[in-house]
């Protein structure tokens, strides 16, 4: 082969090679497109357009019960520092009846899933008293109570604390027997065996129950919140309810189902980072 | 006739059961320090028990197992455990698993000092590159290596293995004898190995002695001394007339065992 062919085959291998490449990378994107999961955005948008419609028809016939997302938009737009006020009060509410009911939910039901006399003594409590929707706690809680915060903080602590209980409990059960074996040989006393084996492998457990807990504690806290607070998120959405101010009414109940997302999200990734070592 | 004492292991009259089931019955035996003791048995044959009795994780129903002239009355950090599947915590790199056995055999020395001895542990069983690595993130092999490490960092002078290379491929399963006998060898004195396994010709690679159990209920049906030197290798194993006369032996042991069982009674 002489060399200017020589070359025109490089040339044209080379080029060929380009164009596969193009294909590949195209198909690639192609294929990413296809992966999308454009569903809930279909769903968003169809429901979107509902409103709108239903708003639309309801709308010219005095104060609308469905205000359209636009004015509800205009509405949030104007009530976020007031939402955000709230949004702390709220959260100094949540956070230590949570973060109370995580420590403590935490502590027993590990201690009683390692410790059989103590198993047996809350066991049975439990059974009793977790099933006993939280929500009928609240009129006694604020009637009892000095404030209403300490009140409120006790519902949505006594609301997250059974969940998170039961599922450490059952965690601390769940241990498989080869890390106890190895716990036993390596002469770990019982509170090393509880921090460097029972806690972490019941974490898959523990934070299942505390998803579970989070979810009540903010139905918790906004029903207290509407039966007696003067700040906070469902207490934002009863007061403008009593004005028969629907847009920033539903603005309140779209920005609680944003923060509560938030919050369960955040939870989430918390949950991926401490569970790596699971496959 | 090793006397009580020393890091010798004696069993006497051994049984174990769970209500009517008989596990393991008139277990005698005796190991002598630093001897290198395969447990071998067909499955069923409470082999592993036999294991956990020594390791204290079990306690028999009947007779008495003293481990260096002291009676076994529960787990203790004189006597390191290697299990089959790799019981590494999967939530701490092996270094932290290591350093976990470093600072048992150490209670007093300092954090960082434990992490540096646990690397050390590592490398020594060709680990070195990866400390920082979960178990999750190595193969089975590696984390059966890892959990030799840890069972050497206890510097215990007793080590339980209960079949800690069935699961592994029979390249690896090699290179761990290779290393397991190797770092037995390299440390003074020598630890008294209790091996379980169901590989003939892995009892007659390793051992200095051979104990065969038979099945239900279990008990030792056989006793061998392996005549073989220390740096064997499996070439000039093969070609040992004695290797076979032995290995011959033993599986007609476990034969006329399992022929016992199909009899009807």
């Amino acid at each position: 082969m002489n060399a200017p062919a020589k070359a025109l085959d490089h040339f044209v291998g080379k080029a060929s090679l380009a164009a596969v490449d193009r294909v590949l990378r195209l198909s690639s994107r192609w294929r990413a497109l296809a992966s999308f999961a454009w569903e809930p955005w279909l769903l968003a948008a169809w429901l979107l357009a509902a409103w709108q419609a239903i708003a639309s028809l309801l709308e010219g016939r005095g104060n609308s019960l469905l205000p359209p997302p636009a004015v509800v938009l205009n509405a949030l737009w104007a009530s976020l520092p007031e939402l955000g006020w709230g949004t702390l009060s709220s959260f100094l509410i949540l956070a230590p009846g949570f973060g109370a009911a995580v420590v403590l939910g935490v502590t027993l039901g590990l201690l009683a899933g390692t410790t059989p006399r103590l198993g047996r003594a809350l066991f049975p409590l439990a059974k009793v008293a977790a099933p006993v929707p939280p929500t009928v706690y609240i009129p006694y809680a604020i009637a009892v109570l000095p404030t209403f915060h300490l009140s409120a903080t006790l519902v949505v602590f006594v609301g997250a604390f059974w969940p998170v209980f039961q599922n450490a409990a059952a965690g601390a059960l769940a241990v498989e027997g080869r890390h106890r074996d190895n716990a036993r040989v390596l002469g770990f006393g019982h509170f090393e065996y509880l921090r460097k084996v029972v806690f972490p492998a019941s974490l898959p457990h523990i934070f299942s129950g505390m998803a579970v807990g989070l979810g009540f504690a903010f139905i918790l806290l906004t029903v207290a919140e509407l039966f007696g607070a003067n700040a906070g998120l469902g207490r934002f959405v009863q007061y403008y309810a009593d004005f028969a101010d629907y847009p920033r009414m539903v603005a309140g109940i779209l920005y609680t189902g944003a923060i509560t997302w938030a919050a369960m999200t955040l939870l989430d990734r918390l949950r991926h980072r401490a569970l790596f070592w699971l496959r | 006739m090793t006397q009580a004492g020393g890091n010798a292991l004696r069993i006497d009259a051994v049984a174990f059961g769970y209500g009517e089931a008989v596990i393991l019955e008139g277990i005698d035996l005796a190991v002598a320090e630093g001897e290198f003791l395969a447990l071998l048995g067909p499955s069923g044959s409470g082999k592993s028990t036999l294991l956990r009795l020594i390791a204290g994780l079990e306690r028999p129903s009947a007779g008495r197992i003293c481990a260096a002239g002291r009676p076994v009355a529960g787990p203790g950090t004189d006597r390191a455990v290697v299990f089959q599947n790799y019981a590494l915590f999967p939530w701490m790199t092996i270094a932290d698993n290591v350093a976990e056995a470093v600072a048992k055999a150490h209670p007093d020395v300092s954090r960082p000092e434990r992490r540096q001895r646990a690397r050390q542990h590592l490398a020594r069983v060709g680990l070195g590159e990866v400390v920082h690595q979960y178990p999750f993130e190595l193969s089975g092999g590696m984390q059966q290596r890892a959990a030799i490490a840890r069972a050497l960092a206890l510097e215990s002078p007793f080590l339980l293995m209960d079949e800690p290379f069935g699961a592994l491929d029979p390249i690896n399963r090699a290179k761990l004898q290779d290393l397991l006998i190797e770092v037995w060898q390299g440390s003074a004195p020598r630890r008294t190995v209790v091996f379980v396994t169901h590989d003939v010709d892995e009892a007659l690679l390793l051992a200095d002695s051979i104990a065969v159990l038979g099945a239900s209920p279990g008990r030792i049906i056989a006793e061998y001394a392996v005549p073989f030197g220390r740096s064997r290798r499996r070439a000039t194993l093969l070609a040992h007339p004695v290797f076979h006369n032995l290995r011959e032996s033993i599986a007609e042991a476990l034969d006329a065992d399992t022929l016992a069982h199909l009899e009807p009674a």
